[in-house]
This record gives C-alpha cells, sequence and structure tokens, in this order.
C-alpha cells in the first residue's frame, strides 16, 4: 500500500509540476531579450510595452488553429495601439520541423494579414520556455505593471461566426481601463510548440 | 491488385514516417469500416472505467498535427501488441467535424480497426475534463489502471519505448518491453 502511495504522490507531482508555466500575478519574463522582427529589426517584450499593459501572443505561420484564428489575432494586434496595449507576437517553433515557419514565411504572412505589430522570430525558443508556453496561439496578457492578467485562448471558437466568449478582447478592454479581468484564464486545443533544441 | 499495392505504399509511407523500431506495414482497413465515435470527456472516462481493460492508453490527435503523425504508427502498434495482454488504446481526434473523412482516411491508413473516436466538445469543457495537468497542445496521451486512475501522461511527441515501459508497468507484467511489434 504504501509503496503505491508513494508511486501515486510521486506521478501525482510530476503530473503538477509539467501543467505550470506563469500564473496570473507572474511578472513578465524574458523582457529584454531582442527577437528579429519581420522587418529585420531587433525588438524585445519591453520595447513594445504599452502604457496599459503589454499583449504577448506565441504564434507561428503552420497550424491549423493558428489559421483559424489569424485574422482575430491582425485585428486585436491592429487595435492594441488604441488601448494603450503594446502587442508583440512571438514565434517559438523550429522551422527545421515546421518549414512554413521559417523567418521569409512569417514575413510573408505579416504582410498578407496586414501585421502593424512586431511579429518576431524566438530564435532559441528559451521565451516561450521561460513562459512555460506549450501550444500556438497562447496568449498572455500583462497590466501596466507588468503582472499576468490574462492567459490562455483568443475566444472561445475556431469558426469566428460562433464565437460567444471574447476572452481577450474582453481581458484587453478591462486592462486599458483599470477594470477587474472578467476571465483570467482559459484552455484551448492547440497545436504543440515544437522548441528549438537547448543548446 | 490495385488495393494491394495501394496498401502496400501505404505501409512503406509508414516507414518512411519515422519510429523505425515500430515500422510494419498498416493492416488492411477499409474508410467504410473505421468506426468514430463523437465524445465529451466524461465519455471517455467513463469508456476508460468501462473499459474492463487492465490498462488504457488515451491519445489526443488530429490529422494536421506533425509529431501526432509521427507517434501514431507506435501507438497503433501498441494498440495490436498488447491487447491480448489487458492493454486498450483509445485514439482521439481533436479534428473538426468538417474534417472527419479526412480522420476515417488516416485512421484507415494506419490499419486502425477498432473504435476511435472524435472530440465533441468546447475545449475548456474537454481539457478540463480530461485532467488538470493537460494544456490543450497536441499530441497528449493518457494512461489510466483499469480502475480508472492516472497513472501517467505524456504532452508533446513520445516515443514508443517510453509509452511501453509505462505500459508494461501498469499491465503489472513481470516481462521487459521490447520496443518492437508483435
Amino acid at each position: 500500500m504504501k509503496r503505491n502511495s508513494l508511486w501515486t504522490l510521486i506521478v501525482s507531482l510530476s503530473l503538477a509540476g509539467s501543467a505550470f508555466g506563469l500564473n496570473i500575478g507572474d511578472k513578465a519574463p524574458s523582457t529584454t531579450v531582442k527577437m528579429k522582427n519581420v522587418d529585420g529589426k531587433e525588438l524585445s517584450i519591453a520595447d513594445v510595452a504599452g502604457k496599459n499593459g503589454t499583449l504577448v501572443i506565441f504564434s507561428c505561420n503552420h497550424c491549423p488553429f493558428v489559421k483559424a484564428w489569424q485574422d482575430r489575432i491582425a485585428a486585436i494586434g491592429n487595435s492594441g495601439k488604441d488601448k494603450g496595449v503594446g502587442v508583440i507576437v512571438i514565434n517559438p517553433n523550429d522551422p527545421a520541423s515546421y518549414p512554413e515557419d521559417s523567418y521569409a514565411e512569417m514575413q510573408k504572412r505579416a504582410q498578407k494579414l496586414g501585421f502593424t505589430f512586431p511579429y518576431v522570430v524566438d530564435a532559441t525558443s528559451d521565451v516561450a520556455r521561460a513562459f512555460g508556453a506549450t501550444r500556438t496561439p497562447e496568449a498572455f496578457l500583462f497590466d501596466k505593471d507588468g503582472k499576468l492578467v490574462y492567459h490562455g485562448a483568443i475566444d472561445d471558437s475556431q469558426e469566428a461566426d460562433a464565437v460567444t466568449k471574447h476572452f481577450l478582447q474582453d481581458a484587453i478592454a478591462a486592462a486599458a481601463t483599470g477594470q477587474a479581468i472578467p476571465v483570467k484564464e482559459t484552455k484551448f486545443v492547440g497545436c504543440g510548440i515544437k522548441l528549438r533544441a537547448k543548446t | 491488385m490495385v488495393a494491394i499495392r495501394r496498401n502496400i505504399a501505404a505501409g512503406t509511407f509508414l516507414c518512411l514516417g519515422g519510429w523505425l523500431a515500430v515500422c510494419a506495414l498498416a493492416k488492411t482497413v477499409r474508410v467504410e469500416d473505421v468506426r468514430v465515435t463523437p465524445v465529451t470527456a466524461a465519455d471517455i472516462q467513463k469508456a476508460v472505467r468501462d473499459s474492463g481493460a487492465k490498462a488504457v492508453l488515451v491519445n489526443m490527435w488530429a490529422t494536421w498535427c506533425a509529431p501526432c503523425r509521427e507517434e501514431f504508427p507506435g501507438l497503433v502498434s501498441m494498440a495490436h501488441k498488447y491487447q491480448g495482454q489487458g492493454l486498450k488504446v483509445l485514439l482521439v481526434s481533436a479534428d473538426s467535424d468538417a474534417d472527419l473523412p479526412a480522420v476515417k482516411k488516416f485512421l484507415a491508413a494506419h490499419g486502425v480497426e477498432f473504435p476511435a473516436y472524435l472530440k465533441a466538445e468546447k475545449d475548456q469543457a474537454f481539457i478540463d475534463g480530461m485532467g488538470k495537468q493537460w494544456t490543450g497542445a497536441l499530441p497528449a496521451t493518457f494512461l489510466f489502471d483499469g480502475s480508472g486512475k492516472l497513472r501517467d501522461f505524456w504532452e508533446g511527441e513520445t516515443t514508443f519505448s517510453a509509452f511501453e515501459q509505462k505500459v508494461v508497468e501498469v499491465l503489472g507484467k513481470q516481462m521487459k518491453p521490447t520496443g518492437g511489434t508483435p
């Protein structure tokens, strides 16, 4: 019995450990790491921070979920500055695994969708590791003090016409006006991030 | 003859798709014979409890997910290798309803003659219903014992030998995993 209990405890602890990245209230990590933007400039999360907060989205090109949400990501990202929220979209995927996630393809995607916000390469995938990001598209919204106030999905449906809950937009609106965030964490099925090997 | 050539071609594809240790020609399964049932997380938990198996491996995958496709042949091999020894494998696709034909085609190409499943619930409820440890990233695999207790969990592509080692443990077998097909 004792052996089984101990085994269960070990499994439970290891399972619990695997589930946690940033918690609500945590400060944004890796904010000074420079990442190459699609315009060729090197930018960090700190460089794009807005007076009312910062939105970080881990995304990519190849993922069908990203494709399903890409127009909504573009719209939310492009409207960030109107709300005083800085926006940066980070691609942490190894293009060796997904050629569609290469820098050249990112440039094409950003141009096609009319991104007015940075779309950058996490060249070591270490920023994704620091955030505990596991899938795309995964959103992290930080308030003006740099504390995580929302983490999760863009909204509640792949189909734009079927959305009933605009989690991220509502969180941005609340953060921009100093209101309480209505829903702080959501889960969604997404493409697992293919991290680059640790160097 | 054409069908035979098609099956050989499918088998060759599986070999080239990685997991050389489990490379084998897929069983011949016709698309029209593939059974896919829409499920909620509660349905899956019930299927696990009612399985009568010593161990149940539940894999979340999707046709468009490259790492899912990589590990898939190994999961099918696992199902065939240990089905007579108390293992049941539940393959649950996270594809959309519209992609059901592609799901069936993929399952047939991989020789899945046993029942398979399609997620039919909103993400949040489905993920929470499966367990707090799952972030929602694909692939994800849960290993339950016969009582429905979670014994292990993997998020991201996992090797046949990693799965097999734990499966053998939960099956309570004395033998060492072989790492190959039956």
